[in-house]
């Protein structure tokens, strides 16, 4: 089953007086329970690709469509409702919320969704803590934690939502070797447990060996492997 | 709500600097704000306690004949119009609900005869009945020398001010009758110069009249008094005995409705009118068996023509107990003329459509009377007193202005400065409503903690300023503080405004950061990265 659709997808925009095509017409379906690498230069489009599917960003022109859902037709609060639902996020600099605990920031989106009790909140938040082995650290604020540990703190806020797709933009770039394959791991074992569909951007050949799959972009074009 | 809480409280520690930035004009802002409350309540309770409750009363009646509301600070000097119906008004304010108690008086100018042949001078008069003006403004006076005023006969009560202003004019400095002079109170210009002043205990006034005839008027002065409060506003005003006024002005006499009872009573009078005018000088009880005043002499009880007429007469030359009327027994001083009546109404019940319902009441009764209200009879002065609130308020809004500028300018920084975290917080799913909750949240946060600290600031410093009694003579100064002494008052009114103020700006200051928070996107923040 396809859990992404993606057809005729372009995206331009302007660069001072011209204008970046950025994605020029990409076809693309990721079945559910996949483990995508999207490969390519820096300047290939792969951030932009990332952004579309997250609702991030806007199509200039195709058809995005997760789970059925096309997403070029959808206001702000549903796209905000999609991304809190359905999609998980992992960011290239950690991106956590640097006043809450390691704890509360996996709460963070339990929180926003307002369907489960707060101690069904805290559970689940120090379970996804736990199995990305952050248990001692949970009451350490973002400040508190070094960049892998950071970047495992955004793995389970990504996945404590049991999210459709996680999109990750380059998860291991500012990690060392060691570390970032830790985390490579990590999703891996996610991807296995959980059959959660994982799609993250390198431009690194080292973390090929993880994903299943290998999807490789240039000049905003398809090549698939 | 509380997660949303929980992340302000943090975030206020976190950004420690531009909090106490934000924190500090806010507490400034609440303390001003709670401190020009507190001054303009104190100027509104100390201006309506002085003169509401010491000059005019909460409305003033004046004749419908006067065009000019500005009865009491009119400064041409023009004369007011006689309102002649007093009792029948007095009837109508007694069957009147809302009436707690009224003062009618008389109010012109007069002049002060120079009796040293120079130059003479002004002054505004107030004829009244002293002990119905003790009973509408109670311990309004503080005597400063001689004594009270008797309750029958001439009397002339001089304030301070006026008699400062009249020596400034005519180099004499009045005393009370029988008094010796004392330098410690000498004023102004006749400080240091005891020796060359000409002291005097009577008074020469000479009213003009409405026939363009003028009477002067010899009294002996009583008392030099201050006002309780305003007293360099107010003490231009001299008091005079109702029925002196009324002779000096020419007014109608209460004296001399009882000679038209007597006409009625006795046409022989009359008859004597074009024949036997002589025998009007003649021994008493010689002139048709009527009893004749003996000339420069007190009217007896039954006098019919009033002993004081004594007009070509040079007023130096007169006895200053003899020369003004006295109360005839048996007659109403109140039959008389007036030019107003200040009205005391009850608590609560001073309100414009009071005065509306009030005013149609005494049209529909045809007494020839409307009632204004005491700023309007003070005219400019009660001006004043609204522009000195205005400015006050302008002030206030100025600070209010800079402190939103600041708070804005500080807010936005902090909003650009976390547009990566606003813009994650959008990635993961947080809607507009949430980060512009956030924000506000903050703000609110700031302004509760600051703005109350502010706020129990100014209302300290009102107590403290209020404990220190500042007093002043200082005319504008006197209109600021709302008498002669500052006294700012703090009520729970004040603190509500302060309070609503506070939202008000913290709303305000808090709108454009937060458009520009909640307009942050996702994509922003994956750019700012």
């Amino acid at each position: 089953m396809n859990l992404i659709e993606i057809k005729g997808l372009t995206k331009d925009y302007p660069l001072g007086r011209t204008m970046v095509h950025a994605l020029r017409g990409v076809d693309l379906t990721i079945a559910k329970g996949d483990l995508v690498s999207l490969m390519g230069p820096s300047g290939s489009g792969k951030t932009t690709l990332l952004n579309v599917i997250g609702c991030i960003d806007r199509a200039t022109t195709g058809s995005v469509k997760i789970e059925g859902v096309e997403l070029t037709e959808m206001g702000d609060r549903a796209v905000t409702d999609l991304r809190l639902h359905r999609l998980g996020f992992i960011f290239q600099t950690f991106n956590l919320i640097p006043v809450l605990t390691a704890t509360e920031n996996v709460e963070f989106p339990l929180l926003l969704q307002k369907e489960l009790s707060k101690a069904e909140i805290r559970k689940r938040a120090e379970k996804w803590l736990d199995d990305v082995g952050l248990t001692e650290f949970r009451h350490h604020r973002p400040s508190e934690l070094s960049g892998g540990q950071r970047q495992r703190v955004a793995i389970a806020r990504a996945l404590v939502t049991n999210p459709s797709i996680v999109l990750a933009d380059e998860p291991t770039a500012n990690l060392d070797s060691v570390t970032g394959a830790s985390i490579l791991e990590i999703m891996r074992e996610m991807n296995t447990r959980q059959e959660t569909t994982f799609l993250f951007s390198t431009h690194d050949r080292n973390v090929l060996q993880y994903a299943k799959t290998v999807i490789k972009l240039r000049d905003g074009r398809l090549e698939q492997e | 709500m509380r997660l949303i809480l929980t992340i302000a409280w943090r975030n206020l520690w976190r950004h420690r600097g531009q909090s106490l930035v934000v924190g500090t004009i806010l507490f400034l802002g609440a303390a001003l704000m709670t401190l020009g409350n507190g001054v303009i309540s104190g100027m509104d309770r100390g201006l309506h306690k002085t003169i509401v409750q010491s000059f005019t009363g909460d409305w003033v009646l004046v004749p419908d004949a006067q065009e000019d509301d500005n009865v009491f600070l009119e400064m041409m000097g023009r004369a007011i119009e006689p309102i002649q119906n007093y009792p029948d008004i007095k009837a109508f304010l007694a069957e009147r609900p809302e009436i707690e108690k009224h003062l009618p008086m008389g109010k012109n100018l007069a002049m002060v005869f120079n009796e040293d042949g120079g130059m003479p001078t002004f002054l505004y008069v107030l004829g009244v009945d002293f002990a119905a003006y003790a009973r509408m403004f109670p311990e309004n006076l503080t005597l400063i020398e001689g004594h009270l005023p008797p309750p029958d006969g001439p009397a002339l009560m001089l304030p301070t001010g006026a008699r400062k202003e009249v020596h400034q004019q005519t180099n004499i400095w009045f005393i009370p009758e029988g008094g010796v002079l004392d330098t410690s109170h000498l004023e102004g210009e006749a400080v240091g110069r005891a020796g060359d002043l000409s002291v005097k205990d009577n008074m020469v006034l000479m009213g003009f009249n409405q026939d363009n005839t003028a009477t002067d008027l010899r009294l002996p002065i009583d008392g030099i008094f201050r006002y309780r409060a305003l007293n360099s506003l107010f003490g231009s005003f001299a008091l005079v005995d109702i029925e002196s006024y009324r002779q000096c002005l020419g007014y109608l006499r209460a004296d001399e409705t009882a000679i038209v009872s007597l006409s009625h009573a006795d046409s022989a009078l009359f008859a004597m009118e074009g024949e036997n005018l002589d025998d009007l000088f003649a021994d008493p009880g010689t002139a048709a068996g009527v009893e004749g005043p003996a000339l420069g002499g007190k009217p007896s009880s039954t006098a019919t023509l009033p002993a004081s007429r004594q007009e070509g007469m040079h007023p130096a030359h007169r006895d200053p107990r003899g020369d003004a009327p006295t109360q005839e027994k048996g007659v109403s001083i109140e039959s008389g003329a007036y030019n107003l009546v200040a009205v005391a109404v009850k608590p609560g019940q001073a309100s414009d459509a009071s005065l509306a319902v009030f005013n149609a009441d005494l049209k529909d009764a045809g007494l020839g009377v409307r009632a204004v209200t005491w700023k309007k009879a003070l005219g400019p002065v009660g001006s004043m007193a609204v522009l000195i609130k205005g400015a006050l308020f302008v002030f206030v809004s100025l600070l209010f202005l800079v402190a939103i500028l600041i708070i804005i300018n500080t807010l936005t920084m902090a909003a650009m400065e976390r547009t990566a975290e606003i813009g994650m917080m959008r990635a993961i799913g947080a809607r507009k409503g949430f980060i512009g909750l956030m924000f506000l949240a903050e703000t609110a946060m700031l302004a509760f903690t600051f703005g109350g600290l502010g706020i129990l600031f100014g209302g300290s410093l009102i107590e403290a300023l209020a404990a220190l009694k500042l007093t002043s003579e200082n005319d504008m100064l006197q209109l600021f503080y709302g008498g002669d002494t500052f006294h700012p008052l703090i009520q729970g009114g004040d603190i509500l405004l302060a309070v609503v103020q506070l939202a008000l700006v913290t709303v305000v200051a808090v709108i454009y950061p937060l458009i520009l928070a909640r307009g942050v996107t996702p994509l922003e923040a994956v750019q700012t990265e």
